[in-house]
């Protein structure tokens, strides 16, 4: 055993999707969850 | 659009642009490690969430402070937002060190004291949070978690001294001069644009906040309803 790890972009690849997908995913719900406020407030604003 | 939430909408962008620039050089661009070879790419997502949950973590922190002295609900909101951002990155944080510890370390988990502090972080905020989902009236909701948070933030500290403090099998903290310099931009590029799209992010959660608590505090008014029953608390911006 040389104590250098070879190879590992499986690891690599895996820490920066689930990076991607969480980050993503947590956007993608501020942004439907500012959607949905702005559109009940003005729908209680106007009616 | 207001104009703060197209600015969030904005800062949202830029993050993204610069975690694409910045994982790019990281992947691409820079060397692998002497020891751990193409692992160590790991650090360019990885350390700049560290920062960047605890940063969050601390915005919570103040927010709870200055709504506590202030009463004034905008803290309340961004005190929210601040929270969720900072369990989102916690989380993450624990599932890429999951993932970086496979290799180097042969275990996916350890109740190393790095490790132990933050999965108590996580589990401290985060219940915090669902405290928060439980609470129906908003003044004690805003007093309980302001209170809850500032408890709980003595866990930050410690999870960042935690490496030096005690003989941790996590390596030391990153810094200019625990990092070889051909290292430093892409995690300097990363670790700005997890902030910018945070900041981003939280304004517009800060926003929801706000505007579901004017629904819940404030029902449509017709002519013939006066204007009262509003808390003794003060502020609507976000």
């Amino acid at each position: 055993m040389s104590g250098v790890i070879e190879g590992g972009w499986e690891f690599v690849i895996a820490a920066y999707t689930v990076s991607a997908l969480l980050l993503g995913g947590y956007a993608t719900s501020v942004f439907l969850r500012f959607k949905k406020e702005k559109a009940r407030a003005t729908n209680e604003v106007s009616g | 659009m207001r104009a703060s939430s197209a600015r969030s909408i904005a800062f949202v962008a830029f993050g993204v642009a610069l975690l694409l620039a910045g994982s790019w050089w990281g992947l691409a661009k820079a060397p692998g490690e002497v020891f751990m070879g193409d692992v160590q790419r790991i650090m360019y997502v990885h350390v700049p969430t560290a920062w960047n949950a605890m940063l969050a973590l601390t915005f919570a922190f103040v927010c709870a402070l200055c709504f506590l002295f202030t009463n004034a609900w905008k803290w309340d909101n961004r005190l929210e937002a601040g929270m969720e951002m900072g369990v989102v990155l916690s989380l993450l944080l624990c599932m890429q060190g999951s993932i970086w510890a496979k290799p180097t370390w042969g275990v996916w988990w350890d109740w190393d004291p790095r490790l132990t502090t933050t999965a108590v972080m996580v589990f401290a905020f985060g219940g915090i949070l669902a405290l928060r989902a439980f609470v129906d009236d908003p003044v004690k909701r805003a007093v309980w978690s302001s209170v809850a948070c500032i408890v709980a933030f003595v866990d930050v500290p410690i999870v960042y001294f935690s490496v030096k403090w005690w003989n941790s099998l996590h390596q030391a903290q990153s810094t200019p001069q625990t990092v070889s310099s051909a290292f430093h931009w892409p995690l300097r590029i990363n670790a700005f644009g997890i902030l910018f799209l945070w900041i981003g992010l939280v304004g517009l959660r800060a926003r929801v906040a706000a505007l579901r608590r004017r629904g819940e505090m404030a029902p449509p008014l017709t002519q013939k309803q006066p204007a009262t029953g509003r808390a003794p608390i003060t502020g609507g911006a976000v």
